[in-house]
């Protein structure tokens, strides 16, 4: 198993009251695996998400991510793993304004450190041809249009040759179109061997994966 | 260590361009730290430059290596046998001296004194002080038409002159001065040159009697005039090379055994007053560093507050994109590194200014300067440059410190909004 969760709570403290985003979960994924995490607003989905994505840690439970203990991780251990293991995309994108399509896919790369520019930009490069866009290489990302910057957004996740591909509402702020480009890379992907996990409102979406976690009030149900 | 340094480098290239994205409000966080810098660079050069005109000018007065012999004239009170053999400075003692190791030149002189001078234009009073051939030369006296008084001229109490510069127009009119004949007391001189004061560059010294006198052999007035070969002061220069202290007690030691203990001469330590001189404008100017770098200390200190104000803003500006960097794997400490080196960056392209400005005030000053008649030159201040680099550095990594803290301890979904 790529990833074994067992009984993930998270609870965030507002003033006196405790919210109990997650009141256990427990998740595994395959490698391999194409998995749509869907729920109402507000069950819990980005708080999982976050967790498995090492950018936050349970309050209890168990995390194991390619066979290691990752749940008590502090943070500079976890940004390693963050690294070397996720790729995450985002629904606003999150690209740097200010540099190139090309830098922005080869950023996660400067974080690993000891990988030479050459190679950065090479393996960026490649990416990015792979996924259609070599013309786009010199841009700035607010000349592209959004499928494109997301795809964008998907060659940065890939560029680190990650274990598992995150995605949090991926097609939450492309028109349909475009959505579709994104969900047809991610099939793409996943026929290429790629894990991915994404977090979707969307059925139609959903209905892509091979597999539903179907989430409600923090719970899987 | 070389991967640490490429990275630092390409962090260096992304500061430049996030600073470029940002100009004016760069410009303008950078001020405080330009003009520290520049107060730095230009008051040290200043210091620096005005230390080097004194020590030039107070050494072109020709006295650096120098003593002086007077003689002290019979004194009436003396009564003693060593006061009755009085016979004061006289022509052979110069010879002595010039003998002496360590000696580099002894210049008889007989002080001015007034004579009657019959010229072309004129008839009047003038101060007529009698040289050693060189002696306008090493006081740095300018020549400024004909010849000065040469060595064949003293050998031969040649009844030549040279006028100063303020008495041509008196003296011969609207007529060229040298090669026209004055007299002295009745006696015919040949004019030879013209000689004008030494010019400083600096030092408020008036010096303007020297264009008010005649200038003639001394050895003249030493046989005629004065008579018995008697001269007024030997003025002793030593070798470079030689113990200056060495040559003083010698030559002192020499003039008392020639004297057979009189106590007819007396020594003057020039080289002394010069060295005082020097410390004493030393002091000057170290109290004026001291002030300076205390202003430049505080205006690189305000530099520091405006860059530390600026680098809060741009941190919480750029709250998003730490979260992001954070998302894709980016540790605390390569945020810190980020800020820190934005900080250095910007303190360093501020001290990079300052300088320019600091190196453009030398050259207004030496503009200035220009326009006074005073050619001098302030050569930029190479330690200046380095303290205010230096300086500069230390403002940006301690007022970049905070900021680079802070947005490196931001936690990456509350930075990203929540996702
Ligand atoms: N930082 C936080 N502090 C306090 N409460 C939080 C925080 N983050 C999430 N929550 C709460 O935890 C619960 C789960 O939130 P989460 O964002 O995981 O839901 P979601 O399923 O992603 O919703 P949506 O579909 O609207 O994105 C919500 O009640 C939310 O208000
Ligand atoms: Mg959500």
């Amino acid at each position: 198993m790529l990833i074994e969760a067992r009984g993930l709570a998270k609870t965030y403290r507002l003033g006196q009251v405790d919210v109990q985003a997650l009141r256990g979960v427990d998740v595994d994924v395959g490698a391999g695996e194409y998995i749509a995490i869907t729920g109402p607003s507000g069950s819990g989905k980005s708080t999982l998400m976050h967790i498995l994505g090492c950018l936050d840690t349970p309050s209890t439970g168990s995390y194991r991510l390619d066979g290691e203990d990752v749940g008590s991780l502090s943070g500079k251990r976890l940004a390693h793993v963050r690294n070397r293991k996720v790729g995450f995309v985002f629904q606003t994108f999150n690209l740097m304004p200010r540099l190139t399509v090309e830098e922005n896919v080869a950023l996660p790369l400067k974080y690993r450190g000891g990988v030479p520019r050459g190679e950065r930009r090479a393996r960026a490069l490649a990416l990015l041809e792979r996924l259609g866009l070599g013309d786009r290489i010199g841009h700035r990302p607010d000349e592209l249009s959004g499928g494109e910057r997301q795809r964008v957004a998907i060659a940065r996740a890939l560029v680190g040759t990650p274990a598992i591909l995150m995605a949090d509402e991926p097609t939450g702020n492309l028109d349909s179109r475009a959505g579709a480009e994104v969900l047809a890379t991610f099939a793409e992907l996943h026929a290429a061997g790629h894990t991915i996990v994404l977090v979707t409102h969307d059925p139609g979406v959903a209905g892509r994966a091979q597999r539903v976690i179907q989430m409600s009030d923090g719970r899987v149900v | 260590m070389r991967e640490w340094w490429k990275e630092t480098l390409e962090l260096v290239g992304d500061a430049v361009r996030e600073i470029r994205g940002h100009k004016l409000r760069s410009l303008l966080t950078l001020s405080g730290i330009v003009f520290g810098a520049a107060s730095v660079v230009s008051m040290t050069s200043l210091a620096a430059g005005m230390k080097q005109l004194v020590y030039d000018d107070l050494m072109a007065m020709g006295f650096s290596r120098s003593f002086v012999a007077y003689d002290r004239g019979p004194r009436s009170d003396v009564r003693t046998a060593a006061g009755l053999r009085h016979r004061g400075l006289r022509v052979a003692d110069i010879e002595a001296l010039r003998a002496m190791p360590g000696v580099e030149t002894v210049h008889g002189r007989n002080f001015p004194r007034e004579y009657v001078v019959n010229a072309p234009a004129d008839r009047r009073r003038i101060r007529i002080e009698g040289v050693d051939a060189g002696y306008l030369e090493l006081r740095n006296f300018r020549i400024v038409g004909g010849r000065s008084i040469r060595p064949l001229d003293v050998e031969n109490r040649s009844r030549v002159a040279v006028v100063g510069s303020e008495l041509v127009r008196e003296l011969f009119g609207n007529a060229p001065p040298v090669g026209q004949t004055i007299t002295v007391d009745g006696v015919r001189f040949l004019v030879i040159g013209i000689v004008a004061p030494i010019q400083f560059d600096i030092i408020p010294a008036d010096f303007s009697f020297v264009a008010r006198r005649i200038y003639i052999p001394y050895s003249y007035l030493t046989r005629y005039a004065q008579g018995g070969g008697r001269v007024d002061q030997a003025l002793v220069t030593a070798t470079p090379e030689a113990n200056f202290a060495e040559v003083l007690r010698h030559g002192e030691l020499l003039l008392r055994q020639r004297h057979g203990g009189a106590d007819d001469f007396e020594i003057d330590n020039e080289a002394a007053d010069v060295l005082s001189d020097l410390a004493m404008a030393d002091n000057i100017l170290g109290g004026w560093n001291a002030v300076m770098f205390t202003i430049a200390g505080v205006t690189l200190i305000v530099g520091g507050i405006g860059l530390f104000s600026v680098l809060l803003i741009s941190v919480r500006e750029r709250v998003r994109e730490i979260g992001v960097r954070k998302a894709l794997g980016a540790d605390d400490n390569d945020i810190r590194r980020l800020f820190l080196v934005e900080s250095l960056t910007l303190a360093f392209l501020g001290a990079v200014l300052g300088i320019g400005g600091g190196a453009g005030l030398t050259v207004v000053t030496e503009l200035i300067g220009r326009q006074f008649g005073k050619p001098f030159a302030i050569p930029v201040s190479i330690p200046g440059v380095v303290l205010a680099v230096i300086f500069a550095l230390a403002v940006g990594l301690l007022f970049g410190w905070y900021p680079a803290r802070r947005a490196a301890k931001l936690d990456p979904i509350e930075a990203m909004g929540g996702v």
